[in-house]
């Protein structure tokens, strides 16, 4: 294809890049939000907390996979024991608790991660297998973005799976509809929560280890991605892992076609589609509709 | 006869090379005192000596917690450095005592509220003698108003923006001892169409806020006037805190530029270059702040190399001409390489001490070299001695503080990033290297003072019918 | 005699704000300052979330507005007076509010929150990128602050005197809190309870619950609008972090909450208690995320309810024990 297409294609897939990204982080923010009606404000501090944590393991092992495979899961028990100890106590006081209280958590976090790793920027190098860039029909892509959107397909496509396939996944969906039956029915629910709450946090450590090595891992690692995240899920529709992807494949869209035609309004685009669904929808695009 | 000639020959070879360097700087009020440097060996950047009491009182102004701590780090430390040298020697002689210097910490957290409130309780409970910031114009000109409200020197030393010394902002009190981001701007166009004259085609991508365009337009202005030829191929204003530059690198991809100006620091700094690489976007960028070692380091040699850098810190090749130069500089590097060894101290980041880091220690020197001839604490003889000063720094580049504005005048320099074994040019002493992991200044340009003069308001009175050279 | 004491206990209270000033010196004047300005903020979402039961994640955007309302008043008006450039700021929020109001009054909980959230985001996005208007990163700063003109009688300069501001600001958010707490008190303010109580009932009981919200929505957001316009006079600058950034619009949230939600006073001495403990904490260490999530952390679990609210609940308890030993008494 000639420059002017390439271009348009590459900008693309930029775009899904970037809209992937931003779904692991959207997505177990969803879902959690959706399920438990939690407002987890520390779920960007846990993205972060992971990106460190990724860090140390590929400091210790040398070893990129390993990290990717290890990090998110650690970071998803620290998740955990935040919400079985911290959330469970303030769930009676509603959100405004749960916002102090994940409030509170994040910059628990930034202290911990300033404490033990510094103020300074850490290098997290890529595997060198995925390093470089591959040409097809005259296009000339980086390795690594493609195996970011292959690896958010990937999750997706599990989470799908163990939705939708299997008997947890119906008890998650019910528990999302109507938590107290699910519960009435005999099915340990604060159980359930912990499960979703876990793969939630999960899913944002996998986002945070595969990032790392396009961005710099620093204290504001959270602050970047955090209010991204919370437009996504707030325009996808709560609860809406559909939503979720929707949205985040359109942002990401917007964000690299907005550079591209709009310079430096595209963020502009972004909030005003954010605007426009919620005026006319307030729940979100997928989101369930009000009583 | 012949024996004359031969006595005049050697004579006119030791001219022929000590006069550039003689008619190079113009002669100084006064300059850093290597001889009596104290002995710098129990200096600890993490638990630096401050001493109370009676003192000479500096607050340091700036991020001391969350995401940009490490600023105030940076800061801290440059200023310690100074201080603790000068404490050693016995402090300064002010209204009639000698006094030390006691540091201290003012956090403002990268919040203007918060940064009027830490710069007031400076001045009025701590009853500091001077505020020393800071990183973001719009949290300098807070520190400027506070030290004009209550007749506190404050001196800049990190903010770029040329309209903080403007007609509306402008203070008796605040002094900018750093570069400003106009003459930037100027200085690379500069640079590009009167000595370098090669590339042709250049994108610029800066961030979008003051700043960022103020050093845009500077640079399309000096393009204008000393490269016409040049064509802009594309500009461009990303917002800060960028995560994915994928769309933009794109974009000048496809513009054929041959060259990327940038004014973006930490962490804009670092994910560009980064991302430019992964990406395929090989073409050097014209820079400010694209010198932090850490990201250097991960980026290498390779795609580092050829990286145009703009600073104030800086001299005509080499960089340690007399045996002084070089103590000064193994003073630091030796402690580097044996004592500091707690994080970020012992990163790539405090190796050298040289860079923005010597740039803000050189600036700390100036600022008590005025208060030591002012020998008073009084704002009205500091202000006195510091209008239209001038101070040799250690690299034996001479700055002048521009009496009408408050501005520095000083000579810029560019430096071009160059793999290991050509940075001998630049570092001449063992090991002729700056990094091995990374390119870095090897061969280095002047451009004196009268080309990048720092932008002068036409509006301000002070200033009507008075040399912008100071 | 409890009337003649609290009549007195008032009257003390405005004697020592009367002297504030000149007995705690510049510095702690400002800090009173900014206590009141936020105080007055957080009132005013509480109206919302107390009262009604609105839950507003993004009541940042009043705020900004009356700032930058404020600020381009003075900026492009020449010769605009202190008070007209007050109201300028309050206007700015009210149309605002206008304009959401049809949207909002429509939803309530999560979505509310949500909604909130979203607009505040897309004002800073906007202040943001409309660099030539507000300024972008930087905002609008050093524009000119009138004196108070009251005519006939005084020219009061403003600008470099922290003594004369602290007067204006303090007559004009003791004014605010009067006002509100008097609207908090009107039939109206009993529908506030209801609909938060119980929306569907007092929708069925014959109150237009719809218009209801409208008009508590407006009220919060005038008064928000009070406290940013202030804001921004007292700072000389109105920056996009400083009026539309989360974390301003998280701040009277916090306050409320530790306070106590329940009553009307209980923001008020949440905006004292936290900006007391942002001070000591910025001088004790440099660890001051640590501090604050602790506070957080704890305090939600262990003192959900605020100090007012915990204050009642221990008060609650105490009498009631009194009144079961009291009755075990009787009977035995």
């Amino acid at each position: 294809m000639d420059q002017t297409t390439a271009m348009y294609v590459a900008q693309g897939l930029h775009g899904l890049a970037y809209g992937m990204v931003l779904f692991l982080i959207a997505a177990g923010l969803n879902v959690i939000f959706g399920m438990m009606g939690v407002l987890n404000l520390a779920h960007a501090s846990f993205f972060m907390l992971s990106a460190y944590l990724g860090f140390q393991f590929v400091s210790i092992t040398g070893n990129f996979w390993l990290a990717l495979l290890l990090a998110p899961p650690a970071t998803a028990i620290c998740g955990v024991l935040m919400e079985r100890f911290l959330l469970t106590k303030v769930h009676a006081f509603g959100h405004m608790g749960e916002l102090i209280l994940t409030l509170g958590v994040a910059q628990i976090i930034l202290a911990a991660v300033k404490g033990i790793w510094g103020t300074e920027s850490l290098p997290l190098k890529m595997p060198p297998i995925l390093e470089g860039r591959v040409t097809f029909a005259g296009l000339d892509y980086p390795i690594y973005r493609l195996f970011i959107i292959g690896l958010a397909l990937a999750i997706l496509a599990i989470m799908t799976l163990l939705l939708y396939k299997t008997r947890l996944g119906k008890i998650v969906r019910a528990a999302v509809s109507d938590a107290g039956m699910v519960n009435a029915l005999g099915i340990n629910i604060p159980l359930v929560f912990m499960m979703v709450f876990g793969i939630g946090i999960w899913m944002a450590g996998v986002a945070g280890v595969a990032i790392a090595p396009i961005l710099t891992v620093f204290p504001g690692l959270a602050d970047q991605v955090g209010m991204d995240a919370f437009i996504v899920v707030v325009t996808g529709g709560f609860g809406s892992l559909l939503g979720a992807f929707v949205v985040s494949i359109i942002f990401g869209l917007l964000s690299s076609y907005g550079v591209q035609f709009f310079s430096q309004f595209a963020s502009v685009l972004i909030v005003g589609f954010m605007a426009i669904v919620l005026a006319i929808r307030p729940n979100g695009l997928f989101g369930a509709r009000d009583a | 006869m012949k024996r004359v000639v031969h006595r005049l020959v050697p004579l006119a070879f030791t001219l022929f090379f000590l006069a550039p360097a003689a008619v190079a700087q113009p002669a100084a009020n006064a300059g850093f005192d290597f001889k009596n440097m104290s002995d710098m060996s129990d200096f600890d950047p993490a638990n630096p000596v401050i001493p109370t009491g009676d003192t000479i009182k500096i607050a340091v102004v700036a991020s001391f917690s969350g995401p940009a701590a490490l600023v105030g780090q940076i800061y801290w430390t440059s200023a310690a450095w100074a201080v603790h040298d000068v404490n050693k020697r016995g402090g300064i002689m002010v209204d009639g005592k000698k006094k030390l210097i006691e540091l201290i910490k003012a956090d403002h957290a990268s919040k203007p509220d918060q940064a009027k409130r830490i710069t007031e309780r400076m001045v009025l409970q701590d009853k500091v003698n001077v505020l020393w910031g800071t990183d973001g114009s719009n949290l300098q000109k807070i520190i400027n108003e506070t030290a004009n409200k209550y007749k506190v020197i404050a001196i800049n030393t990190a903010s770029l923006s040329d309209d903080l010394q403007d007609a509306t902002n402008f203070s008796r009190y605040a002094f900018q001892t750093s570069m400003s981001a106009d003459q930037l701007g100027r200085g690379l166009a500069y640079y590009y169409g009167q000595t370098r004259k090669k590339e042709k085609k250049f994108y610029i991508l800066c961030q979008d806020y003051s700043f960022g365009h103020v050093l845009a337009d500077g640079f399309k202005k000096g393009m204008k006037e000393f490269y016409p030829d040049a064509q802009i191929v594309g500009e461009d204003y990303h917002k800060l805190f960028l995560t994915d530059f994928a769309p933009y690198l794109e974009k000048i991809k496809a513009s054929g530029a041959e060259v990327v100006f940038t004014g973006d620091w930490i962490p804009d700094a670092a994910n560009l270059l980064k991302q430019a690489r992964q990406a395929g976007v090989g073409i050097p960028f014209a820079h400010v702040f694209l010198d932090e070692p850490n990201f250097l380091h991960e980026v290498g040699v390779e795609g580092t190399k050829g990286l145009i850098q703009i600073s104030q810190y800086g001299t005509d090749n080499p960089s340690f001409k007399t045996p002084e130069q070089i103590k000064y500089y193994k003073t630091w590097n030796d402690l580097w390489k044996t004592k500091w060894k707690t994080a970020p101290y012992n990163s790539h980041l405090f190796e050298h001490g040289t860079g923005n880091i010597g740039s803000y220690i050189e600036q700390t020197y100036w600022l008590l070299s005025v208060i030591e001839r002012a020998q008073s604490t009084d704002p009205e003889k500091i202000i006195k001695v510091w209008e239209g000063d001038s101070y040799r720094f250690t690299t034996g580049k001479v700055i002048k503080m521009r009496a009408c504005d408050h501005k520095a005048v000083q000579d810029l320099h560019i430096f071009e990033y160059v793999p290991p074994d050509q940075q001998k040019q630049a570092f001449n002493i063992p090991p002729y290297y700056w990094y091995t992991g990374t390119s870095a200044p090897g061969p280095m340009t002047v451009l004196p003072a009268r080309v990048v003069l720092p932008w002068m308001d036409p509006a301000l009175d002070r200033c009507k019918g008075q040399s912008a050279a100071g | 005699m409890r009337r003649a004491l609290a009549a007195l206990s008032w009257v003390a209270g405005a004697v020592a704000l009367a002297v504030l000033p000149t007995t705690v010196g510049p510095y702690y004047t400002n800090v009173f300052v900014t206590f009141a300005i936020f105080s007055v903020f957080s009132v005013s979402l509480n109206l919302l979330l107390g009262y009604t039961g609105l839950f507003s994640f993004g009541h940042a955007m009043f705020f900004g507005a009356g700032g930058y309302g404020t600020a381009l008043a003075l900026k492009h008006v020449s010769g605009l007076a202190l008070l007209p450039a007050v109201g300028a700021g309050v206007l700015a929020s009210l149309v605002l509010a206008l304009v959401l109001a049809p949207i909002v009054v429509r939803v309530s909980g999560t979505a509310f929150a949500m909604l909130h959230l979203a607009f505040s985001q897309v004002l800073y996005v906007l202040a943001l990128k409309l660099r030539a208007i507000t300024g972008g990163e930087d905002g609008i700063g050093n524009f000119p602050i009138p004196p108070l003109n009251i005519p006939g009688v005084a020219s009061i300069p403003m600008k470099d005197s922290p003594q004369n501001f602290y007067y204006f600001a303090i007559v004009l958010l003791a004014l605010s809190l009067w006002l509100m707490w008097f609207f908090t008190k009107t039939p109206f303010g009993q529908v506030q309870l209801a609909i938060r109580e119980n929306a569907r009932r007092t929708d069925y009981l014959g109150f237009k619950v719809p218009q209801s919200k409208a008009v508590i929505y407006l009220v919060s957001a005038a008064f928000a609008g009070v406290s940013g316009s202030l804001y921004g006079l007292f700072h000389n600058l109105v920056s996009d972090d400083g009026a539309f950034g989360a974390l301003v619009s998280f701040a009277p949230i916090i306050n409320i909450m530790i306070g106590g939600i329940g009553s009307f006073m209980g923001p008020v001495l949440g905006t004292a208690l936290f900006l007391v403990i942002e001070e000591v904490t910025s001088r004790f260490t440099e660890r001051v995320e640590l501090v604050i999530g602790l506070i957080f952390v704890l305090g939600i679990m262990f003192a959900p309810l605020g100090v007012l609210g915990t204050a009642r609940k221990l008060r609650q308890k105490w009498r009631a024990d009194r009144e079961a030993r009291a009755s075990v008494r009787r009977t035995a």
